[in-house]
């Protein structure tokens, strides 16, 4: 997928004009891709929460604004085997018997996405990654469906397709090669006769706060202006349940072990938490990080802090979930918003 | 509980002792930190410095096993300042008299005196607590596990409705139960006394109904064992067959040696569990069962909350359900009356003849669960016990008298030993032991010491000890924190390599039969 953002995204490609479908007709769409992809889409659950599933395992659930668990699980999930031993033959990860389309990212994802492929392609390329990672078609769902009609900021790009809701139906609108000729050739729903440009503009009104909020703190960490005090602070409500980890999409931290079978050793790697002791623990005992203080601040400053240094930019996206998840209200936007009314413009 | 979770939210004081609440209950802990940020006041009643003492208004490190005392003297300085709820007590309750003249001799200097602390902290958080409009009593097994157990629940009862902190949202006693079913175990009547909804296994009439219901007659009236009691009965030879679900007797008994020698006793001896356990070691049959990831059914929560749990994977291997190994066992052994054919069905059963969940149905718990008493279809259950009336009509005070642990430190054990969990672990850590990033995080065995009694003894933080009480011996990692009081070591008691319960005694509460995990007397050596 290459981010190759059209300009004006009416009408351009002539052979291909936009459509509109509704959820109905997208999921006779998603059914026609089936044969060529294995298709992940927004699922509702019995208890009338929604999450990433197979056709078939829910109803189709576009509506509802992001998805809780990260999408970007599909391609760096919980955990995978690396390698496997047994019978004297080792094993390895197997190639994808069709490549993933993977359904419901809201922008902030597809930004996240972005940074980690990024992440994963830089030094050396992870082959556990790009196993699934490559070919995969990347659609984004924006526009009128938030949860409690919530405006879903329009990705503009950084997909192969972006499904924009109008009200009564999407928008279908490709932005790579495989997007345009996934959408090419379908024909359900309709020609649009509408333009894009009021969904654009509502979306551009978007209030862009907590971005410079962000921003803000940003500054604040690389000019060293946050004292130790505000991190024990923070740190004191912290449960060290990390699932501000474990629900972020650009965290990308793993454990490797080896799961001993009875006849079997597999190779396993798997989600890991800075918020652990364990993280950072020497084989002495001695752990650099060994304070929730240091812990809490690191998950913080390595966002907002390191990786401007090191990638030139922030890699919070402002998805929300650390916010939505964290049972004491320590979430990077409300860590962020804390600093900057304690210690900008002083 | 009485009252429900959501409660925490609406209290302006809460009273927490002897829970551990952000380790171990964790959405509870972080509710009352919430709830503290929100303004409400916390009084944390706890001899350790835990995570939530950092949030309190009022930290009180009483010495372990002196809860009675220091409740008592509360109730003391409450009344003598006329702080009480008099419409309440007069309206609601009886034998008021007779706890006035029992807590009149716990005056804030002896009882202080009592539990090592100083007198103004009795008089403060009486002082907190009283003047509340809205005071929540939240407790675990800090105040449960103690042969003095049912006295420390019956004092926080007394002190709930001196104040009047009872039957209204945002206040009540609310025990916080230690595994995420043991309310619906006990609710079930896996209790040696009782059938389900706690209908006695003497009253005949009960008796009659269940006979009726299963076409069976005779079931026995006489009360059972209770676990602690039936490991003696094995020990001694009295009782010769046992039949242990998901339970690491082994690990979480207290005593490890004399349950080892009570289940070596046994003649037969059946396991049903998820991963092999050091009891299952001991077992002639050992029964493959699932884990809640395979299984369908409900679990019902601490607060009275009976909650959908769904099957997501197949069982894995010969492994099944735990139902459904108990109605194949009873047919095979001749009863013909337990063929379910599901989950729901049996929850049929349950609510035809158990009036507190009679109203509850899967249909209606699809979404969101009901909490019981739910006596009828269209009940919507009940988030607050007790608002016009208790069970017996009018709240009776039990007063009681201070009663110190059964094995206090001395010259030769000079240390205070409590046990408990630790955040990481789950019980005999079974399942967290096999989970990566929990075994990576605590991966041996350790045991809290102040940093004055580390430095007296010459220990250094991670130095490897002896710690020993007259049960037992065993190796734990020295952990130097001032989260333990001078005097005081606490251990948990997840290792098999250094298990905390080949140090724990079985004293038992004479009532309820719990035993005193939480105080024994212990010495401790360094290990080179």
């Amino acid at each position: 997928m290459q981010d190759t953002r059209i300009q004006g995204l009416r009408g351009k490609d002539k052979e291909s004009p936009m459509r509109t479908l509704t959820s109905v007709e997208l999921e006779a769409f998603f059914r026609s891709l089936e044969p060529d992809y294995d298709l992940r889409v927004p699922i509702a659950l019995r208890d009338g929460t929604r999450t990433l599933g197979r056709m078939g395992e829910g109803a189709l659930a576009l509506e509802g604004g992001p998805l809780l668990l990260k999408p970007t699980s599909v391609f760096f999930p919980q955990y995978e085997m690396q390698l496997g031993y047994e019978g004297g033959v080792v094993r390895m990860q197997a190639p994808l018997p069709k490549p993933l389309c993977v359904v419901g990212l809201s922008a902030q994802d597809a930004d996240c996405l972005s940074f980690i492929d990024e992440f994963f392609r830089s030094n050396y390329e992870d082959d556990l990654y790009f196993n699934k990672r490559n070919g995969a078609v990347i659609v984004v769902v924006s526009g009128r469906c938030g949860q409690d009609g919530e405006f879903l900021k329009i990705a503009n790009g950084k997909c192969d397709i972006e499904l924009i809701c109008h009200g009564t139906g999407f928008f279908m609108v490709p932005y790579t090669p495989t997007g345009r000729r996934l959408c090419s050739e379908t024909d359900l729903g309709r020609e649009a006769a509408d333009s894009l440009d009021l969904l654009k503009e509502e979306s551009s009104a978007l209030s862009t706060e907590e971005e410079e909020i962000l921003q803000r703190a940003s500054r604040l960490l690389l000019e060293d202006k946050v004292p130790e005090s505000f991190w024990t602070e923070i740190s004191k409500r912290c449960i060290a349940c990390t699932a501000c980890n474990l629900f972020c999409p650009t965290c990308t931290c793993f454990e490797v072990y080896d799961r001993r079978l009875q006849m079997k050793i597999e190779r396993q790697r798997l989600w890991d938490s800075c918020q652990l002791d364990g993280f950072t623990r020497e084989a002495s005992g001695h752990n650099p990080m060994g304070s929730e203080t240091l812990r809490t601040r690191r998950r913080i400053h390595h966002k907002l802090g390191a990786d401007v240094v090191r990638w030139g930019r922030i890699s919070c996206f402002l998805c929300g979930r650390c916010d939505r998840v964290c049972p004491t209200g320590i979430g990077i936007k409300a860590v962020s918003r804390e600093m900057v009314q304690r210690y900008d413009g002083r | 509980m009485t009252n429900s979770i959501s409660c925490v939210d609406q209290a302006d004081c809460i009273l927490v002792t002897g829970s551990n609440t952000t380790e171990q209950h964790p959405l509870i802990g972080s509710r009352l930190i919430n709830a503290v940020a929100k303004g409400a006041k916390l009084i944390v009643v706890d001899n350790r410095k835990i995570r939530l003492a950092h949030h309190a208004h009022l930290h009180i490190r009483c010495r372990n096993g002196t809860d009675v005392a220091f409740f008592n003297s509360m109730m003391q300085v409450i009344i003598k300042e006329g702080l009480e709820d008099r419409e309440f007590i007069s309206a609601r309750t009886e034998n008021y008299e007779e706890l006035k003249k029992v807590v009149a001799s716990y005056p804030p200097e002896r009882a202080a005196q009592i539990a090592g602390i100083s007198p103004q902290e009795i008089i403060e958080a009486a002082r907190l607590f009283a003047r509340a409009q809205r005071g929540m009593i939240v407790y675990s097994m800090g105040i449960t596990q103690h042969t003095h157990g049912v006295d420390n629940v019956k004092t926080l009862a007394n002190l709930a409705m001196l104040t009047g902190h009872l039957g209204r949202p945002g206040t009540g006693v609310n025990p916080l139960r230690g595994q995420n079913n043991v309310q619906g175990a006990c609710d079930m009547g896996a209790l040696p006394d009782v059938y389900s909804g706690y209908q006695k296994v003497t009253d005949a009439f009960a008796r009659g109904k269940f006979e009726k219901a299963w076409g069976v007659e005779g079931l026995p009236g006489k009360v059972g064992l209770t676990t602690t009691v039936a490991i003696d009965a094995m020990a001694e030879g009295k009782l010769k067959g046992l039949y242990i679900l998901g339970e690491n007797i082994m690990m979480s008994h207290p005593d490890q040696n004399h349950v080892r020698r009570a289940l070596q006793s046994l003649e037969f001896l059946v396991v049903q569990e998820i991963f092999p356990t050091l009891t299952s070691e001991f077992a002639d049959v050992v029964l493959p069962a699932t884990s809640y990831a395979e299984k369908d059914g409900t679990f019902t929560s601490t607060e009275r909350r009976v909650q959908r749990v769904r099957q997501a994977i197949e069982p894995v291997g010969q492994s099944r359900a735990d139902w459904q190994i108990l109605c194949e066992i009873a047919r095979r052994a001749g009863y013909g009356g337990m063929s379910y054919s599901s989950p729901r069905q049996v929850m049929e059963e349950i609510t035809s003849l158990t009036p507190s969940y009679g109203g509850i149905s899967y249909e209606r718990i699809e979404k969101v669960g009901l909490q019981w008493p739910c006596p009828a279809p269209g009940h919507p259950g009940t988030p607050v016990l007790h608002e016009d009336r208790f069970s017996r009509g009018l709240g009776f005070f039990s007063p009681v008298e201070y009663q110190p642990p059964a094995e206090l430190p001395d010259t030769e054990y000079p240390f205070l030993l409590s046990t408990g969990r630790c955040y990481f672990h789950f019980h005999g850590a079974s399942m967290t032991k096999r989970s990566r990033l929990l075994q990576r995080e605590v991966p041996l065995p350790y045991i809290e010491i102040s940093p004055e009694d580390a430095k007296e003894l010459g220990l250094m933080d991670r130095e490897w000890v002896w710690v020993t009480t007259r049960r037992g011996e065993v190796k734990a990692q020295a952990r130097v924190t001032d989260v333990v009081r001078k005097g005081v070591l606490f251990m948990p008691f997840h290792f098999e390599e250094g298990s905390a319960n080949a140090l724990t005694h079985n004293a038992l509460d004479p009532e309820c039969k719990i035993p005193e995990y939480k105080v024994c007397a212990a010495r401790i050596r360094r290990a080179r």
